[in-house]
C-alpha cells in the first residue's frame, strides 16, 4: 500500500502535536518541555503547508506561454506558504521569550524542574 | 455537626496544610460560606435551563445535585485547591478543557 | 477608503518602535508618549467608516479595471467575489471600542509615566504595543492577520509582567507563555482547518463559501475548527480554565500595566466571541457552550475572588467574572442580548482600570497588596477613597453608573430569550461581586490601621487623580445617556443575529 506525500505530511503534523502536548504535560525539565511547546507549533505549520500541496502542481507562477485555465487548473495553492512565513517568525519569538525566561529562572533557582520553579509557592 | 462548624473545621484543614499560622477570621470564614452557597445555589438554578431538553430529566438533576452538594460540601475548600498556582495543576485541566471541548463539539454536533 | 483607518495601528507601532530606541532620554520619551497616547482616542472619531484593502485590492467585483477581460472561469464564479487582500473594516461599534481602548491606554501611559520615577522607554513600548495588537484585532477581518496580532497581544502582556517589578513575575511570566505556547498553536489549526475547508482566510469570504453552499456546513472539519478556535478563545479571554493563570498574570503586573493588560484581554475575548458568532452561529451548540463557559466564568471567578486575600488578584478574579456577563450576553444571541454583552464590554474595560488604578495608589504608598496586612487608609486619602468605592459601586452595576444600564439589559434580554435563570444568576452574582468589593474596601480603607503597617509619606501624583476623575466622569455618562454607546454597538450586533 502507497501512502500519499500529502497524507503522510499530515499524519506527521497530528503527531508532532500529540508529541508536544505530551511534552508539556509530563516532562518536568523546563527546557524539554520548551522543546515539546515548539513541536506543537510546529505540527501546526506542517499541516498548513501540506495543505498548500497538490500532487503534480505546478509553480504558482504565471509564465508567458500559459493559458489562464491551465494555471487555474494546476497551480498549486500559494496563500499556505505565505501565512507559514508568518507563524514560524512568530514562534521563533515566543521561543526566544520562553528561553530568556528560563535562563532569568535557573539562575535565580539553580534548577531545570519545572515542578519546583513554577510549584504552588511561585504565585 | 452543622455546615457551618464542618466548613470551619475544613479551612482549618487546608491552612494546616499550607502550614499559614494566620488565625481563622471572621471574615475569611464568611466569604468561604458565602462562596460555598453561592456555588451550590447558581449551580441549582442554572440545572433548571435544563427543562428546554426534558422535564422530568430537569427534576432529577436537580434533586440528585441538590442532594450530593449537601453530601460534599464544602465545595469551596477542594475547588481551592484544585485552583491553585500550582503549574502543573494549570496545565492538567487545560489539556482536560482541550479534550473535553474537542470531544463535545465534534462529536455533540454530530449527533444532536 | 479612508487613509486614516490604518493609521489606527501604525501609529502605536511606530511611536512604540521609537520609544523603544529612546530608552534613557527621560523628557523626550515623556513627551512622545504623552502626544501619541492622546491623539490615540482622537483618531477613531475622526474616521469615516468603511472597508480598507491593503494594497489596494479590492475585490474584482468592486474593481472593474483589473475585472474587464478575464476569463469567464474567474467572472462567473465566487473568485469575483472573494477579498484578495488584509481587509480592515471600521464601523461604529469598532469606533467605539477603539475609543474606548485608547482612552484607557492613554490613562494607563499617563499615570505609569507619572507614578515610576525614571520613565522607562522599554515599558512604555510594550503598552504602546499592545494597544496596536488590539486595535488590529478589532478591526480585521482576516482570521489569520488577527491569529498574528493576537500573538503579538500575548508577548505584549507577557512583556508588561516582565517589565513590572513585582515579586516572583518571571515565574508567572513562564507559566502564562508555556500555556499560551500550546493554546496558541491551536488556535493556528483552527484556523488553518478553516482555511483548509474554505480556502480562504478572509472571514467575509468564509461565511460567503458556507451560507452559499460551496462548504458543506455540517462537515466534522468545520466542527473541529470550532473548538480549536473556541479553545483559542478560552486562552486568549482567561475563561476558565485559564482563568487562574490569567489573574496571577493581571496580579504580577504594576496596577497601570494591570489596567492595559485588562483591556486588551476584554477586547480580544469580544473580538474572538464576535468572529465565532459570525462564522458559526449556524450551528445552535456554539451559542450553548459559549452560555455554558461563561456561566463557568461567572461562578468560579467570583467565589475565587472571595476568598483571596491579595487586593490585585481579588479585582482580577473579579474582572475575570465580569468576562461572563459579555459571554451570555453574546451566547443569547438576540439583538438585545449581543448589544447589552458588547455594552458591558465596553463598561467592564472602563471599570476595571478605574479599580485598578485606582488601588495601585494603596501599592504606591505602602508597597504592600495583601490585604492582611493593611488597614486604616481611609484617613491617608478620603478622596481617592470615594472614587474606588464609586468604582466598586459602578463594578456591582449600582445606578446611575454604567454597569446597571447593561446588567439590565442583559437581564432583559435573558428573560426575552425565554431564559429567566441566566437573569437570576447575572443577579445574584452582582451581590457577591459587590460584596467580594466591599469586603476587599473594608479591610484595606476602614478598619483599624495594623500598627506594623508603615504609609510613606509619597504625595499621590495628580495623574493618577486625574485618571480617576476621568474614568468616573465616563462612567457617569454612559450611565446616564447609554444610548451613546448601544446605538453605535446596535449595528453590530444586528448584524450577526
Amino acid at each position: 500500500m502507497v501512502i500519499s506525500a500529502q497524507l503522510f505530511s499530515f499524519f506527521t503534523a497530528g503527531s508532532l502535536v500529540i508529541i508536544g502536548i505530551f511534552a508539556a504535560l509530563f516532562l518536568d525539565n523546563l527546557i524539554k518541555k520548551i522543546i515539546g511547546l515548539a513541536f506543537i507549533g510546529d505540527g501546526a505549520n506542517l499541516f498548513i503547508i501540506t495543505m498548500g500541496y497538490k500532487p503534480g502542481g505546478i509553480v504558482y507562477i504565471f509564465l508567458p506561454n500559459m493559458t489562464i485555465s491551465n494555471f487555474a487548473q494546476n497551480a498549486s495553492y500559494p496563500l499556505p506558504f505565505a501565512l507559514v512565513l508568518t507563524s514560524i517568525v512568530i514562534g521563533a519569538s515566543t521561543l526566544a521569550v520562553m528561553l530568556g525566561l528560563v535562563i532569568v529562572l535557573n539562575k535565580r533557582h539553580d534548577s531545570l524542574s519545572a515542578s519546583k520553579i513554577l510549584g504552588d509557592e511561585s504565585d | 455537626m452543622n455546615v457551618y462548624d464542618l466548613i470551619l473545621k475544613r479551612i482549618r484543614e487546608i491552612q494546616g496544610k499550607t502550614e499559614e499560622e494566620e488565625p481563622l477570621t471572621n471574615i475569611s470564614a464568611s466569604s468561604m460560606l458565602t462562596a460555598e452557597i453561592t456555588i451550590i445555589s447558581s449551580l441549582l438554578i442554572a440545572l433548571i435551563m435544563v427543562r428546554l431538553i426534558s422535564k422530568t430529566l430537569m427534576i432529577v438533576l436537580v434533586i440528585a445535585v441538590f442532594f450530593i452538594a449537601l453530601m460534599i460540601s464544602p465545595i469551596m475548600p477542594k475547588l481551592m485547591r484544585e485552583q491553585n498556582d500550582s503549574f502543573s495543576n494549570m496545565i492538567f485541566y487545560i489539556v482536560l478543557a482541550l479534550g473535553i471541548i474537542v470531544a463535545l463539539f465534534y462529536w455533540g454536533n454530530l449527533n444532536v | 477608503m479612508d487613509s486614516l483607518m490604518p493609521i489606527m495601528v501604525i501609529l502605536p507601532i511606530a511611536s512604540a518602535l521609537f520609544l523603544n530606541l529612546l530608552h534613557g532620554k527621560d523628557r523626550t520619551i515623556k513627551i512622545l508618549a504623552i502626544v501619541t497616547a492622546l491623539v490615540l482616542p482622537i483618531i477613531p472619531l475622526l474616521t469615516g467608516y468603511g472597508s480598507h484593502y491593503f494594497g489596494g485590492y479590492a475585490p474584482l467585483s468592486q474593481n472593474s479595471a483589473i475585472a474587464q477581460g478575464l476569463p469567464a472561469l474567474i467572472t462567473s464564479t465566487q473568485l469575483f467575489v472573494f477579498h484578495p487582500s488584509i481587509v480592515y473594516v471600521f464601523g461604529s461599534a469598532q469606533k467605539i471600542m477603539i475609543f474606548v481602548l485608547g482612552i484607557i491606554a492613554f490613562f494607563a501611559i499617563f499615570t505609569s509615566l507619572s507614578e515610576t520615577k525614571k520613565p522607562s522607554g522599554v515599558y512604555t513600548y510594550l503598552m504602546f504595543m499592545g494597544t496596536a495588537a488590539v486595535t488590529a484585532i478589532l478591526l480585521s477581518d482576516d482570521i489569520f492577520n488577527f491569529y498574528v496580532f493576537f500573538e503579538i497581544a500575548a508577548l505584549a502582556q507577557i512583556g508588561i509582567v516582565i517589565a513590572s517589578n513585582v515579586k516572583n513575575n518571571y515565574e508567572t511570566a513562564l507559566k502564562y507563555i508555556i500555556l499560551g505556547n500550546i493554546a496558541g498553536p491551536l488556535l493556528l489549526l483552527g484556523i488553518a482547518l478553516l482555511l483548509g475547508v474554505t480556502g480562504n482566510v478572509n472571514i467575509t469570504d468564509i461565511i460567503y463559501s458556507i451560507k452559499n453552499g460551496y462548504v458543506n456546513p455540517q462537515n466534522p472539519v468545520l466542527l473541529m475548527a470550532l473548538a480549536l478556535i473556541t479553545f483559542g478563545w478560552l486562552y486568549g479571554s482567561g475563561l476558565p480554565p485559564f482563568h487562574t493563570i490569567k489573574s496571577a498574570l493581571y496580579s504580577k503586573a504594576l496596577p497601570h500595566g494591570s489596567a492595559l493588560i485588562q483591556a486588551i484581554t476584554v477586547f480580544i475575548m469580544v473580538a474572538l466571541g464576535v468572529m465565532i458568532l459570525r462564522i458559526f452561529s449556524y450551528l445552535s451548540f456554539s451559542k450553548m457552550a459559549i452560555i455554558a463557559i461563561s456561566l463557568l466564568a461567572l461562578v468560579l471567578s467570583i467565589t475565587m475572588a472571595l476568598v483571596q486575600t491579595d487586593f490585585k488578584r481579588i479585582i482580577g478574579y473579579l474582572a475575570l467574572g465580569e468576562l461572563g456577563y459579555i459571554g451570555i450576553g453574546l451566547g443569547l444571541g438576540t439583538t438585545l442580548g449581543i448589544t447589552a454583552g458588547l455594552f458591558q464590554a465596553v463598561n467592564e474595560a472602563i471599570i476595571t482600570a478605574f479599580l485598578f488604578i485606582g488601588f495601585g495608589t494603596v501599592l504606591y504608598k505602602t508597597r504592600i497588596s495583601d490585604t492582611r496586612k493593611l488597614g486604616g487608609m481611609m484617613f491617608v486619602n478620603p478622596r481617592v477613597a470615594l472614587l474606588v468605592l464609586l468604582a466598586g459601586l459602578a463594578m456591582a452595576g449600582v445606578p446611575p453608573l454604567n454597569a446597571f444600564q447593561s446588567k439590565l439589559m442583559l437581564i432583559q434580554a435573558s428573560i426575552q430569550s425565554g431564559v429567566p435563570e441566566l437573569g437570576i444568576i447575572m443577579i445574584l452574582l452582582s451581590i457577591v461581586t459587590f460584596m467580594t468589593f466591599m469586603k476587599a474596601f473594608y479591610t484595606i480603607y476602614m478598619r483599624p490601621k495594623p500598627d506594623e503597617l508603615e504609609i510613606h509619606d509619597y504625595k499621590i501624583p495628580k495623574a493618577t487623580i486625574i485618571s480617576l476623575v476621568a474614568f468616573l466622569i465616563i462612567c457617569l455618562t454612559l450611565g446616564l445617556f447609554p444610548q451613546i454607546a448601544t446605538n453605535s454597538l446596535q449595528t453590530l450586533a444586528s448584524s450577526l443575529v
